[in-house]
């Protein structure tokens, strides 16, 4: 019964919920809105949980006098101290809710504390984006390069100066592969691949003109959002077919039973 | 001209009105059309709607709309009540137009969203094929399911970690227990608990949801239980930390830069904090596997985690982990059915781009 009463529940909800996306007339209709609500008062209920759990971590650290007991003890007299000023500023204005919006202490503590907390470690995030973006396009195999390039052209495309700036980013980066290619070729004794090679080269340093300096200068924006509407947006579509498929395949499982790991 | 013509006659012009049961609705809606002359709509300034529930009987206002629209929706209908409409058009304070409806209107609610038509046969084929998978993996048990490196990636990871003599991290994102990536990411965090419970490590989870993180606990425990050594497992390792996104990725990253984790596991769902918790586990030389169906999030994780599930392969991780044979065959049966609407997206891009529209009005459920 353990299991059973847990997988007939699941069933019976999953399959009820199926038929809500089609069926509109009552009490089918409303159905999903009313699982929400009913999911809504019971995770009210589960922070209580998460309250007991934080609260019982943090004391045990300082109990074992661990290394992080400050950072626990901050975090406990933290959470007590919201605790308590809301309660009195309830004690002292009963009329006014302490944990509304527009009271003063959630202000403060929203505008002075909580926003400023917050953009910080939003912040951080510009710096990991080049630490990340760096090491995603050294251009150590094909697939990296072919990334950098696409980087490079689709930041040209939406920056105020790129399309000023194009033709001479595009003429050091196609200088760069037809230095690569020859230095490349110097190393190679077959002649047909070293002649493969110098050709490559060549056709890197004919292409600087037309590319960089006729095509590029005039339709890089254009071109940047060629490659974000069209290549960029099949790949993307074609992993979020896969994710909804495999969704619906996850949840008949869930459904049917198969998949148990969410319960005990 | 036509306009100006009948304000210099002092006279209304007609306007054809429609009321109908809004179609594929739970009722209390009824849908009002009408026919506007392109020649006022620079003009018209207002339009009045009025209602009554017998046609002799005096109607009232029941909404003014301040742009020239041709249809308004009354979400106020009562069912089973027939109701009768009347449109008045102005310019400034001008009337200049007005029409009653002919019949009344009565609203119901319908047994069948037939916009949703194609979902219900897609779903249906689907069910069809995930069913007879199923069917045939309980006789063929050697399914075939090509390697998913960052699947195969775990025992490494976890492996690395014990000798290390560090803790594993787990993360499951900001998803609750009802998203389907948290359920996913449960079935992968049994294992790592199944092979750290084997190494003698440490797995620590800390949680954006109380719900998810008795999940986790339970699921931890599952895994320490069939890895033979309930002894290890220790519940206060799978702990709640906040509910606010930025407090949790603050509060990862403390833990991590405290404790250097061996090995951390960012699967679920995430947002902007994934590469805040990405980037902090590559500095500290963790190894790390992250797997998540946020599309946006994808790239992130490919570039600074060793190993990324990539969407759907988070759905394939509890098949592939368990070799169950039913759920082998689920997976076995998505893939012909992305096989059968590959097929059917190219035929639409070709009839689309001959000019025939079948295809796509088909698929168009709004």
């Amino acid at each position: 019964m353990k299991k059973e009463v847990p997988l007939a529940i699941t069933f019976i909800s999953g399959l009820l919920l199926v038929l809500a996306l089609f069926i509109p007339h009552k009490p089918f209709g409303n159905l999903e809105e009313i699982f929400n609500d009913w999911f809504i008062i019971v995770s009210g209920f589960t922070l209580l949980l998460g309250i007991d759990s934080l609260l019982g971590y943090n004391f045990h650290k300082i109990k074992r006098k661990d290394k992080d007991a400050p950072f626990a003890l901050i975090l406990i007299l933290s959470f007590f101290i919201t605790l308590a000023w809301g309660i009195i500023e309830i004690l002292r204005t009963p009329e006014h809710n302490p944990f509304s919006p527009s009271s003063t202490f959630s202000l403060y503590f929203y505008n002075y504390i909580f926003i400023p907390l917050q953009s910080t470690m939003f912040a951080i995030l510009s710096f990991f984006i080049a630490s990340a973006a760096y090491r995603a396009f050294r251009a150590k195999e094909i697939n990296s390069a072919l990334l950098l390039v696409s980087a490079v052209l689709v930041m040209l495309g939406r920056v105020p100066l790129g399309q000023d700036a194009a033709p001479y980013v595009i003429s050091v980066i196609f200088l760069i592969f037809a230095v690569y290619f020859y230095a490349e070729s110097t190393g190679i004794t077959e002649t047909r691949t070293k002649l493969i090679y110098i050709l490559v080269a060549l056709i890197f340093v004919a292409l600087i003109y037309p590319l960089g300096w006729v095509y590029f200068k005039k339709h890089i924006p254009e071109f940047a959002d060629w490659l974000m509407n069209i290549p960029q947006m099949a790949g993307k579509r074609g992993i979020m077919i896969g994710i909804a498929l495999g969704g619906i395949a996850m949840s008949i499982r869930i459904i049917l039973g198969i998949e148990r790991t969410y319960m005990k | 001209m036509k306009l100006i013509l009948l304000l210099f006659l002092g006279q209304v012009a007609p306007v054809e009105v429609r009321a109908f049961d809004t179609p594929y609705d739970a009722g209390g809606s009824i849908t009002i059309i009408w026919e506007m002359d392109t020649a006022w709509v620079a003009k018209v300034s207002r339009i009045g709607i009025f209602r009554a529930s017998a046609p002799g009987l005096q109607d009232s206002l029941i909404e003014t709309l301040y742009k020239p629209d041709s249809v308004y929706v009354d979400n106020s209908a009562k069912d089973n009540v027939p109701y009768y409409y009347r449109i008045v058009v102005y310019s400034d304070d001008t009337l200049i137009a007005e029409g009653k409806t002919a019949s009344a209107a009565v609203s119901t609610q319908q047994w069948f969203n037939g916009k949703r038509l194609s979902v219900l046969i897609i779903l249906i084929i689907y069910t069809v094929f995930l069913l007879y998978f199923i069917m045939r993996a309980r006789t063929n048990k050697n399914l075939y399911i090509r390697k998913i490196a960052g699947l195969e990636a775990i025992d490494e990871a976890v492996g690395r970690s014990t000798e290390m003599g560090r803790p594993i991290v787990y993360i499951m994102g900001l998803g609750y227990i009802s998203d389907i990536p948290t359920v996913a990411s449960l079935a992968i965090l049994k294992r790592v608990a199944y092979k750290a419970a084997e190494y003698n490590a440490e797995v620590v989870v800390p949680c954006y949801d109380p719900i998810v993180m008795v999940a986790a606990q339970e699921t931890v425990k599952e895994g320490f239980v069939e890895a033979g050594r309930p002894d290890l497992y220790k519940e206060s390792d799978i702990y709640y930390l906040t509910s606010d996104q930025f407090g949790y990725a603050a509060g990862v990253d403390g833990i991590m830069m405290r404790q250097k984790p061996g090995a951390v596991f960012l699967q679920g769902y995430f947002y902007a904090e994934s590469l805040i918790l990405a980037e902090t586990g590559h500095s500290i030389g963790a190894i790390q596997i992250s797997g998540t169906t946020a599309v946006t999030q994808l790239p992130f994780f490919i570039a600074s985690t060793d190993y990324t599930l990539i969407g759907e392969e988070m759905y394939a991780a509890s098949a592939y982990l368990s070799r169950d044979a039913l759920s082998l065959g689920t997976i076995k049966g998505e893939d012909y059915i992305k096989m059968i609407l590959v097929v059917v997206i190219l035929i639409g891009a070709l009839m689309e781009s001959a000019g025939i529209r079948i295809l796509t009005d088909f698929f168009s459920i709004f």
